[in-house]
């Protein structure tokens, strides 16, 4: 299977320090990828740098084949890279049903929109809360609306930022099956994770941030035997 | 002899634009620089001061005394404002700016209401000396003196006392001096009156060198942004090298080309400023140390 | 229906349906018949009014609909005024030089607003900075304008004149033979009402389209807009420059009303005068914004006619109350308002067609 995404000796600095250091990311066509890491290991950097908020200091980007590390970011989302903030990104003044149709509109139009909207509608679970302003939304629910709007872009790699923070454990194992469904229709998906019942549910292949270099790499059972993950975070498997 | 002369009037022309650019942008510094309010009634505040001291020493009071009359006149009335308006509009950004203008325009119109298009002012003190051809005024070329003995205060206002550190706390991290214990809407209050009794202050100051009309906030407003945005946020460490480049340009441009231009040219200095160094002058040299 | 014209109606619009559109159809007509049983003086002061719609409409789209807090309308408006001026005067009313003139008039706010809107938005400049660009901008102009007092100011056989301002340029001429049609009074009137529905319908359609659903999105959180796709800088270079357009407009019917323009239409109170009817009347919807122009324009003039010299401080003061207690605009409050009663009496009621909450 090719790689859709790489990054190659990608590094970052932030006056005074390499939040990014030297990282060689390598993400295949359908996989589902798990980033963990201890705080300020440079996860959401490293997803920000991808998308293109932040330009790289050294390094390149690989997408599709494609160099696209000059490439301003509404261009990198076109060519079907979507992401789902850290902090739910979402049109919080707008109902639900209008914060669909803005990211469904770029690609759909007319009826084949309307059957996307019910769609995406039922698969979070928000058919009757359709005008309800996206801010009176639950925490978990906000989470789910912003994941629906990077899928309504129908991309060919969906990064999620930390997408169960803050919610329950039922929402969460939603969560989990929610993105397994997403990656088994051919969706490749990189998501950062804390929770590591989450991680347990959805992940084949995790890599490990710390200092913004890759510390570790392999599925969620070699990471957990290697000591020295669990030395610089766990602490709780 | 005569090249002396003409590189002190330069320096004399560039003194007294440093000077303004300073005094300007003092209160607003402090207001938007720290706290991130637009006051767009600074320009009122200025207006204040110089009125209740032209008032205060016609009505007999000596000038000092008059000038103090007028920088607390000030600073009351904005703390009068923060806490009736200003306080509900610290994280609406817009709205603070529409408000602000709104106060500016009812100050301005109810000045000339109340006291007509303009009032006698007052006589400039100490008189003026001369070189070679020119006449430049004493007092004048004192204020410079006066804008960096302000500066040399605010800097001992804002790093040794309590109040000082309490308030740059506040506005960096509220939540976290409260919980330190600070009195956060209270400092909030005190450092928008700190604010309006600078404004007040350099109203005072001009009072004696210009005509006080309603509209004279307008004059000040312009230089005051300018000054306040080519700064950056950090006060102490923008706003003297701000006014000193500012000044530069705008005696240049003003001995060549005349006032207008010179005004033209300070405005060309802040878009080409926003754009080069979104964070003002003090943000370029906290960025090249490294830090932040 | 074509489907640009259902986008009358739509999620950034208040108002909607035959019951509105009737009431809008109603007042349109009446408006239009009122020559002919109003005095002169009467339809030249509408007309007054009517001209500074486009600048506020202007306003609201670049602001209320996009986020971009643009002090420098005025200064479009500036120098559309200027140009016709100079242009009309030079080039006389014979045969569709007015109209040229008029047109050139409206090309030049375009190109300052390309320039300027690509100095900012390409430039990484965002919210109140482009507030401050933008205002400096206009007082440059204003300052600029009123140092050309002298006689050595001229354009062609115009003379700028600083302070004391620019007239005498002619009004618009249609040819028509033996007598050509001159757009003054009421035709003048019409040509303004004409324009002022063309351009509140074509506005109604752009907001609620997709364009106007992105500088929605734009407006809410630009991040997440870019992470749809959207090339936003774009988007907010053409909304600036549309309100460019409208302010320019204002500005060309400004200076054919009066036959004057001078540098005090583009100072920090005229640049204020906009700000504050978009914000009293609501600047997120064109309708409220129409509304509170034609009323604060009519209040002043009210005000200053009945020898009240506090009109400013009215309109501050209705500024400050509505942004303190009505911060979304006295009409569009009030039009929720309205609404959210009518929506709890018909609670009961079994749920029709769910629409958006606007």
């Amino acid at each position: 299977m090719a790689a859709i995404l790489q990054t190659r000796g990608l590094k970052k600095y932030f006056g005074g320090l390499y939040a990014i250091n030297g990282v060689d990311l390598s993400i295949e066509e359908g996989e589902l990828r798990c980033l963990i890491g201890p705080n300020g290991a440079g996860k959401s950097t490293l997803f920000k740098l991808i998308l293109g908020s932040y330009e790289p200091s050294e390094g390149t980007i690989l997408f599709k084949g494609d160099d696209i590390t000059s490439l301003r970011p509404h261009l990198r989302v076109q060519r079907g890279l979507s992401i789902k903030f850290q902090v739910p990104g979402i049109f919080l003044a707008l109902p639900v049903e209008q914060n669909l149709r803005i990211a469904l509109q770029r690609a759909f139009r007319g009826a084949a929109l309307e059957q996307e909207l019910e769609r995406l509608l039922a698969l979070i679970d928000l058919e009757h809360q359709r005008s309800e302003l996206a801010t009176n939304l639950s925490h978990g629910q906000q989470q789910w609306l912003e994941i629906a709007m990077a899928v309504a872009l129908q991309p060919a790699v969906l990064l999620l930022d930390e997408p169960t923070a803050g919610m329950s454990p039922e929402e969460t194992f939603k969560t989990g099956e929610l993105v397994k469904k997403l990656n088994a229709s051919g969706m490749t998906i990189v998501v950062i994770e804390h929770d590591m019942a989450f991680v347990r549910q959805i992940a084949k292949r995790v890599t490990v941030l710390h200092f913004g270099q890759v510390f570790d790499e392999g599925s969620l059972d070699d990471i957990v035997r290697n000591e020295d993950v669990v030395r610089i975070y766990l602490g709780k498997v | 002899m005569s090249f002396l002369v003409q590189a002190y009037a330069f320096f004399y022309q560039f003194a007294d634009s440093f000077a303004f650019l300073v005094l300007c942008g003092l209160g607003l510094a402090i207001i938007f620089g720290m706290m991130g309010v637009i006051n767009l009634a600074h320009g009122e505040f200025i207006m204040c001061g110089a009125y209740v001291t032209v008032l205060s020493a016609r009505a007999g009071l000596p000038l000092p005394f008059a000038m103090l009359c007028g920088t607390l006149a000030a600073g009351l009335v904005g703390l009068i404002l923060e806490f009736l308006i200003i306080r509900r509009l610290y994280h609406r950004l817009f709205d603070s700016i529409v408000a602000t203008w709104a106060l500016s325009l009812i100050a301005t119109q109810g000045m000339l209401i109340v006291a007509g298009p303009s009032i006698e002012g007052l006589k400039t003190p100490f008189g003026s000396f001369e070189l070679g051809d020119y006449s430049f005024s004493v007092y004048r070329a004192l204020l410079p003196l006066v804008a960096l003995l302000l500066l040399g205060a605010l800097y001992w206002l804002f790093v040794r006392t309590r109040f000082g550190i309490y308030s740059r706390a506040t506005i960096q991290d509220a939540d976290m001096a409260r919980a330190l214990g600070a009195n956060t809407s209270r400092i909030y209050s005190q450092t928008f009156a700190l604010g309006a009794a600078l404004a007040g202050l350099t109203g005072a100051l001009y009072a004696p060198t210009m005509t006080a009309v309603p509209t004279m906030g307008q004059a000040f407003i312009v230089q005051s942004f300018v000054s306040v945005v080519v700064s950056g946020a950090d006060v102490m460490l923008g706003l003297a090298p701000a006014a000193a480049v500012l000044a530069f340009i705008q005696s240049l441009l003003t001995k060549s080309y005349g006032q207008l231009i010179g005004q033209i040219g300070l405005l060309l200095t802040v878009i080409v400023v926003v754009r080069v160094l979104p964070k003002g002058i003090s943000g370029w040299f906290l960025q090249r140390s490294g830090g932040r | 229906m074509p489907r640009w014209l259902a986008l009358l109606d739509g999620p950034q619009t208040l108002g909607r349906g035959p019951a509105f559109w009737s009431v809008f159809g109603v007042i349109a007509v009446a408006t239009a018949l009122l020559p002919t049983f109003v005095n002169a003086f009467a339809i030249t002061n509408l007309t007054y009014f009517l001209v500074w719609v486009f600048m506020a409409l202007g306003l609201s789209l670049i602001w209320g609909y996009s986020g971009i807090l643009s002090f420098g309308q005025t200064a479009f408006f500036g120098l559309a005024g200027y140009a016709y001026g100079v242009i009309s005067i030079n080039l006389g009313d014979a045969g569709l030089w007015t109209w040229f003139a008029l047109l050139v008039s409206l090309i030049l706010p375009i190109v300052l607003a390309v320039v300027l809107g690509y100095f900012m938005f390409y430039g990484g400049v965002r919210d109140v900075f482009v507030g401050i660009v933008t205002l400096s901008i206009t007082l440059v102009f204003e300052t600029f304008m009123a140092q050309t007092a002298g006689p050595e100011w001229t354009i062609g056989s115009a003379r700028l004149n600083g302070f004391n301002g620019m007239s005498n340029m002619p009004p618009l001429t249609f040819p028509w033979g033996e007598s050509p049609i001159i757009f003054d009074g009421p035709a003048f009137f019409w040509l303004v009402l004409a324009l002022v529905v063309v351009v509140y319908l074509g506005l109604r359609i752009l907001v609620n389209s997709r364009f106007g659903n992105v500088l929605v999105a734009i407006r809410e959180n630009p991040d997440r807009a870019e992470m749809l796709g959207y090339n936003v800088r774009l988007y907010q270079l053409l909304v600036f420059v549309i309100g460019s357009v409208l302010a320019g407009m204002s500005g060309v019917l400004y200076t054919l009303w009066g036959s004057y323009i001078t540098p005090s239409s583009m100072g920090l109170t005229a640049a204020a005068l906009p700000i504050i009817w978009v914000a009293a009347g609501g600047r997120k919807d064109l309708t409220a914004t129409l509304l509170a122009t034609v009323l604060l324009t009519w209040l002043s003039q009210q005000l200053a006619v009945k020898g009240n010299q506090y009109a400013l401080i009215w309109m501050g003061a209705i500024l400050l109350v509505v942004v303190l207690f009505a911060p979304e605009g006295l009409f569009v409050t009030l039009w929720k308002k309205l609404r959210g009663r009518k929506r709890t009496r018909q609670a009961t009621a079994p749920k029709a067609v769910s629409s958006p909450s606007a």
